[in-house]
């Protein structure tokens, strides 16, 4: 499975209503491309801080479920925010994290989690439910049974790389994202 | 600054309607934090970016949805030397986004003689600031006041800025 297959099964199984805030580089490059019929908050710089921004909102508007798109590169940069979200436990904050084990944005260096296990990081940190899928039947599986469960959940989507095909930039500017998204409250 | 003095000055941001506080704590500020701590409003950070990452998360919510709309506006504090840390965040989610907060900045390394870490950054922390086009105002007990409100009305109308307290004394 690549990405973008990934996140189009995702897509599939997140209520319009529902938010989703999206992480640096090709994360939300290919959202946008597939998608963008929704106020996605898509996270330009900032590296790192997709949960933060998404737990944030969490705590705010408890009623809505929020969906972090995390890469393994970006929730490396941040895995402070893992103890966090542990520690306050929003129900209805979900954590994707597009796990193909380089930093493919910047020309595929690879990530330590080729050798450590986020899924039993975010367990550790208290997450109510983790999950690791490799196959699209699984990812669709764990997507139709988290919808009866409590947050935090965290479901890391073990990719392949996709190097033959490129989304391009998205092309609404920064403050046109934000206010897009804040529009829909 | 003196603790009843901080203590206040939480009270008031409060007051006038800043609702997030969240940041990673700094001595020269442990009153206004313990103030927030008891009333419930703060939330500790594991990193003075993370902190940035909540509060803009929080400050796109509106607190009244319907008749006069609110903005849930956000207030990070941190010592100077995570905001050090948080340049990057400032520059490519706060400024980029349009996301104001307040920043409250604790100043060590004000005094020549504390402690050497606080040196440097202590010395260069006001063209920082500068460099980042962050207005900045030092708070003092005098009036302390006219600084929170001076902060206040550039978050109404949609700008980030600085409050900085000064480390008076050396531990």
């Amino acid at each position: 499975m690549i990405r973008k297959t990934a996140i189009t099964i995702a897509l599939e199984h997140i209520e319009y209503e529902e938010r989703i805030i999206a992480a640096n580089g090709f994360i939300s490059r290919d959202l946008f491309d597939i998608s963008d019929t929704r106020p996605t908050f898509y996270m330009i710089g900032s590296m790192g801080l997709a949960s933060s921004i998404g737990l944030g909102i969490a705590l705010k508007d408890p009623e809505k479920k929020v969906f972090v798109f995390d890469g393994d590169g970006n929730i490396l940069m941040n895995l402070g925010s893992l103890t966090t979200i542990g520690s306050l436990k929003p129900k209805n904050l979900v954590h994707v994290v597009f796990d193909n084990s380089v930093h493919e944005s910047t020309g595929s260096q690879p990530t330590n989690t080729n050798f450590v296990s986020i899924e039993k990081i975010a367990k550790a940190c208290n997450y109510n439910h983790t999950f690791t899928v490799k196959t699209k039947n699984n990812f669709e599986k764990i997507l139709r049974k988290i919808k009866k469960l409590k947050g935090p959940i965290m479901i890391v989507v073990k990719i392949q790389q996709s190097d033959t095909e490129r989304s391009g930039r998205i092309n609404i500017s920064p403050v046109g994202i934000k206010e897009r998204f804040m529009s829909r409250w | 600054m003196k603790e009843v003095i901080q203590r206040k000055i939480f009270d008031y941001l409060l007051k006038n309607k800043i609702y997030n506080f969240v940041g990673v704590p700094d001595s020269t500020m442990k009153h206004f934090i313990d103030q927030g701590l008891k009333r419930n409003k703060i939330l500790i950070t594991t990193r003075e970016d993370e902190a940035i990452g909540i509060a803009a998360g929080m400050s796109l919510y509106f607190e009244k949805k319907w008749e006069e709309r609110i903005k849930s506006n956000s207030l990070v504090f941190m010592q100077n030397a995570g905001f050090a840390n948080s340049m990057s965040t400032i520059t490519s989610l706060v400024q980029l986004y349009q996301i104001p907060m307040i920043f409250l900045i604790g100043w060590r390394g004000f005094r020549e003689n504390d402690a050497p870490e606080h040196t440097k950054i202590g010395k260069i922390q006001p063209k920082l600031l500068k460099a980042l086009s962050l207005q900045s105002m030092i708070l003092n007990e005098e009036d302390w006041k006219k600084s929170c409100d001076w902060a206040l009305k550039l978050i109404k109308e949609g700008k980030s800025c600085a409050l900085i307290i000064p480390r008076e004394f050396v531990d």
